[in-house]
């Protein structure tokens, strides 16, 4: 009987261990700041579906013939946001998103609320076509 | 066997019991949910799946307690635009961080997922098709219920 006593703490061990997998996943964010526009100077309509996977596992679709308005810009490109689609980043907890575009490719995301930048390890080629503000 | 017969009967029961969500229907209410105003956002939270009904965590926006998950149920608040923060703890916090602008309408699906000894339930942002669309046979439940 005595030789058994180590499996409640081993038991204990297992179960403190499990509980800190549950919150395992998580979005990698880099802090950045946001130079907001007022003005803004083009919307974006993708012309065809595009799906992303990104490092915590999950995918997104970006929707055929939603339009994307301008932003702002942060260090790595131009963001924009839509009303066509809810976009959001996912891992252990789920973000509101809005693209990045950087040289015509979707570098990454844009997350408003934390303020931070989420990466696509691989950018995407969109294809999308800009579409002027009327003056 | 009988023994095994039984709880499986009592188990059975007990999951229809958490089911039985009551109040009106969403398509029976509609017609009586004032518009939101256009200096206010409006969050609808609903919860179709029964799987774990027993697990119902309080909702929480930015730290206030709203409602609770209650499968088959809806409740919707009334924001003024901003960034918000929704969150239910069971075993563990899921949170879900969103942008509401005046006017808006957004819907807040509660799922259910696995976990180590009880379900998860998770907010997760919906498009307003889905929404609109799932949200259709939920009972009103209230806030805070």
């Amino acid at each position: 009987m005595k030789n058994k006593t180590w499996i409640i703490p081993m038991f204990c061990l297992f179960l403190l261990l499990n509980a800190c997998a549950f919150d395992i996943v998580r979005v990698k964010q880099i802090p950045v700041s946001l130079e907001s526009s007022h003005n803004p100077k083009s919307s974006l309509e993708l012309q065809e579906e595009a799906t992303v996977r990104m490092e915590s596992g999950y995918s997104r679709t970006l929707k055929a013939k939603t339009r994307w308005e301008y932003v702002g810009k942060i260090s790595n490109g131009d963001v924009f946001k839509t009303k066509d689609q809810v976009l959001t980043v996912e891992a252990s907890n789920i973000y509101e998103a809005y693209i990045v575009i950087s040289s015509e490719k979707l570098v990454g995301f844009y997350l408003p609320i934390e303020k931070s930048f989420s990466p696509l390890s691989e950018p995407k080629v969109l294809n999308m076509m800009m579409i002027e503000r009327e003056q | 066997m009988k023994a095994l017969a039984r709880l499986s009967v009592l188990f059975v029961l007990f999951l229809l019991v958490g089911c039985a969500t009551t109040g009106p229907k969403f398509t029976e209410l509609s017609s009586h949910i004032t518009n939101v105003a256009p200096n206010l956002g409006r969050i609808y939270f609903y919860r179709t799946s029964v799987l774990g009904a027993a697990i119902q965590p309080e909702v929480k926006i930015n730290g206030e307690g709203v409602g609770k998950a209650v499968p088959n149920g809806f409740f919707y608040v009334d924001k003024v635009p901003g960034n918000y923060e929704i969150m239910t703890s069971t075993e563990v916090d899921r949170k879900l961080s969103l942008t509401l602008d005046g006017g808006q309408t957004r819907y807040v699906r509660l799922n259910i997922s696995m976990g180590f000894f009880v379900g998860h339930v998770y907010p997760e942002l919906v498009d307003l098709d889905v929404g609109t669309k799932e949200i259709q046979n939920c009972r009103y439940i209230g806030k805070d219920k």
